[in-house]
């Protein structure tokens, strides 16, 4: 009896849900970021639903499989816009955003209520190494040094440190593709020392990042200018999001999504910097992460321009040029100066697209286009993640990973938001996956 | 015997409980204010988490060390309640009234950081290893101030008894006597109770940092002893600097919990207004700021006490 009323009241509050975002399947957090009865979660340990967002890849499965083994007992699984594996018992498929919040919520009730029975564990619970342990301590080496006991080296002073002197013990792990402070799909193997990153392999570049319609239809033919400019602001908007919520600041990072989501030409930025800047978000956060010209060139976009390149595509542009536009710059080039200039690019763009609106202004130039991602002439922005590997070397973890989020670093797409990446299978609208 | 044993551990556990449930519940008003979405009634909302991490198995990661892991939210629940234990309520109800009980809460600060590196590093995983290690850099900036600022409090007292602390403020509150008190002491609190802009051991960038690994009832504790923490630390604060129990009309135990929701409120506010601080600047603002304003402070206190 205690226990079942136990279980009732569990159930009544917030659903804890650990995304794991395939391909296209970041809309989905901003999505249900907003949503009362959803607290999303940075560990699947934190979680009782495991929501897999757009098509995971082949080469990511093996990683979901450990991911969905590290939920505690019960916890069950919802899919969206993903077929689910066809070996998992009772799994339902949700193709409908609006529909999501709700299956989210009926999942976690009918999980308390005990109305559905918990997922299963995918692997079989043991080490992913074998044993290897020899000596006293079961350490693999001599005395209480070296050894691989599981397949990974012990932590030992195996490398200089790199800053002050003090050194640590060296600590090699991999984490990805579905961290979520990386962008979605990333990987990389990460050598700390203390939390002082030592080295940074990446391993698994980010998947492509779909783009808003209109920046393709740009390159086709001429779109009016204020269109633009709104898909520019709210994809800005979002990385700054993610990035606010990776400081701390969750309130602010919820009105970030709210201006995005409700944003228009008589929007203003007004508040937001406000706010950010009496938080201390440009003195206090962590920070770092500066890039030289060659490595500003290669990302492009606005991480350029915050390092004082002032490459800009729209400069040449003759409907851009009537609005009076020219680049905005930054010069310091490091994580502080890409947030201001996001900031500033998103006032920029709110200010052309309502001139561009009142005037009636078009695009001229098509062939190319400056996305929010960088120039895109002949080749679409490309992959710059491997830059990580250079950039993030002598930085504390938290420096590193604001770098990470401060950096704009998929390449494109080659489909716009909303398209179905190739191979998907037909939408079954709250269809349940097969038993096994 | 009732009053010397029973009694103690009533009050403290009612503390335990009631101001748990205070932080959770005020937390969530703060949030709500400003912005975050908040569903069902925040009354019942920290009750139904709790009903449902209770229901969530504890789980394990690969050979942690279990005994450390499971014992650590514990023992910082046992730290909360000795910081309880200490706060006077009035001139005769405290659960222990010792000599020495500023040095009490002194050993509270200093083990919170053995435990929570313990937490850390018991569950033999990387993003709760770097949350040990980072409480550990930034613990031993504000045990010193901390130390300090309450040599201040204890100076005017002449007694290193929290009862005669507050007795040596029926003139003028230490919040006044000694200006740079209290600010200090509220940063030391966000320090040492890793909360808001502090929070560098549990926090986002880490997934959650030394409770990243940890659900279930586990994690129902450790939650339970850092709102705990909180309170305790709350209830020195408006012991050392804002007079404890003393207050006109009001009843002495009214007095100190309305100073003490106060002192939550701001740290509670602050947590949500501000954000995480780069461990490297943390440190630099505890050695090169605030330590030596604390050594101010205790300059003036010392002058203070001698005219």
């Amino acid at each position: 009896m205690a226990v079942s009323w136990l279980h009732k009241f569990a159930a009544r509050g917030r659903v804890p849900v650990f995304p794991v975002l395939g391909k296209q399947g970041d809309g989905v957090l901003r999505h249900l970021a907003l949503s009362p009865r959803i607290e999303l979660v940075d560990s699947p340990r934190h979680a009782s639903v495991l929501l897999v967002a757009g098509e995971v890849p082949a080469d990511r499965c093996e990683p979901l499989r450990r991911v969905h083994d590290q939920l505690p007992y019960p916890f069950t699984t919802l899919w969206f816009r993903s077929e689910p594996w066809p070996h998992l018992e009772r799994v339902a498929r949700i193709d409908d955003l609006d529909d999501l919040p709700g299956a989210l919520v009926t999942a976690h009730r009918e999980l308390m209520e005990g109305r559905r029975g918990s997922a299963h564990r995918l692997l079989p619970d043991e080490p992913p190494n074998p044993w290897e342990g020899e000596g006293d301590f079961g350490q693999g080496g001599e005395g209480m040094m070296g050894g691989v006991p599981y397949g990974r080296p012990m932590a030992m002073n195996m490398e200089d440190d790199i800053r002050d002197g003090l050194t640590l013990d060296s600590l090699t792990f991999r984490l990805g593709p579905f961290f979520f402070a990386f962008p979605p799909g990333m990987a990389a193997e990460i050598t700390l020392q203390g939390d002082l990153v030592q080295t940074w392999k990446t391993q698994l570049a980010p998947y492509p990042q779909p783009l808003d319609e209109v920046f393709f239809d740009a390159r086709q033919r001429p779109v009016p200018i204020a269109e633009v400019e709104l898909a520019r602001a709210r994809h800005h908007l979002h990385q700054l999001f993610h990035a606010l919520h990776l400081a701390g600041l969750e309130n602010v990072s919820l009105r970030t999504l709210r201006l995005a989501h409700g944003l228009s030409t008589s929007s203003t930025l007004d508040g937001l910097r406000r706010a950010l800047s009496r938080r201390g978000f440009f003195r206090l956060t962590a920070g770092g992460g500066v890039l030289g010209p060659e490595q500003a060139r290669m990302i492009g976009g606005p991480a350029a321009r915050a390092a004082g390149l002032d490459d800009d595509l729209r400069a040449e542009d003759a409907g851009y040029r009537r609005l009076g536009f020219s680049p905005v710059c930054q010069t310091a080039g490091d994580t502080h100066a890409r947030w201001r200039q996001l900031l500033d690019e998103i006032d920029q763009s709110l200010h052309l697209a309502r001139l561009a609106e009142r005037d009636r202004v078009h695009t001229e130039r098509t062939g190319s286009v400056e996305t929010p991602r960088g120039p895109w002439s002949a080749r679409r922005p490309a992959d710059a993640s491997a830059l990580f590997d250079e950039l993030l070397p002598g930085l504390e973890w938290g420096d590193a990973l604001a770098t990470v989020a401060s950096l704009d670093v998929a390449g494109l797409a080659d489909q716009p938001v909303g398209t179905r990446p190739s191979g998907e299978s037909r939408a079954v609208r709250g269809g349940t996956g097969n038993d096994v | 015997m009732f009053s010397e044993l029973f009694l103690p551990v009533l009050m403290v556990i009612f503390m335990l409980v009631v101001g748990g449930y205070a932080v959770a519940v005020l937390d969530r008003l703060v949030a709500s204010a400003l912005g975050v979405p908040q569903a069902g009634g925040i009354w019942l909302a920290p009750m139904a988490r709790g009903a449902w991490l209770l229901t969530q198995h504890a789980n394990a990661t690969e050979a942690p060390d279990w005994r450390a892991w499971r014992l650590a939210p514990a023992l910082y629940l046992a730290l909360a309640a000795g910081g309880l234990a200490v706060v006077p309520w009035s001139a005769s109800l405290v659960a222990t009234d010792l000599v020495t009980s500023v040095v009490l809460w002194g050993s509270v600060e200093a083990l919170a950081t053995v435990v929570i590196f313990l937490h850390g590093w018991s569950a033999n995983s990387l993003l709760a290893l770097i949350g040990g290690y980072r409480y550990v850099a930034l613990g031993l900036s504000y045990i010193l101030i901390s130390m300090f600022v309450l040599i201040g409090v204890a100076l005017p007292a002449e007694s290193l008894q929290f009862t005669q602390v507050v007795a040596s403020q029926e003139g003028l509150w230490n919040v006044i006597r000694q200006p740079l008190g209290l600010p200090l002491f509220l940063i030391v609190g966000l320090g040492m109770t890793f909360w808001g802009p502090l929070n560098l051991a549990d926090s986002t960038d880490l997934a959650g940092g030394t409770a990243s690994e940890i659900s279930g009832p586990p994690r129902l504790v450790w939650d339970m002893a850092r709102a705990a923490m909180l309170v305790a630390f709350s209830g020195v604060a408006a012991t050392a600097f804002l007079g404890g129990w003393l207050g006109p009309w009001l009843p002495g135990p009214l007095w100190i919990s309305l100073k003490m929701l106060a002192v939550l409120s701001v740290l509670l506010l602050l947590g949500r207004l501000l954000p995480r601080l780069a461990p490297e600047r943390c440190v630099t603002l505890m050695w090169v700021v605030l330590l030596p304003l604390s050594f101010i402070d205790l300059v003036w206190a010392g002058i203070g006490a001698l005219l």
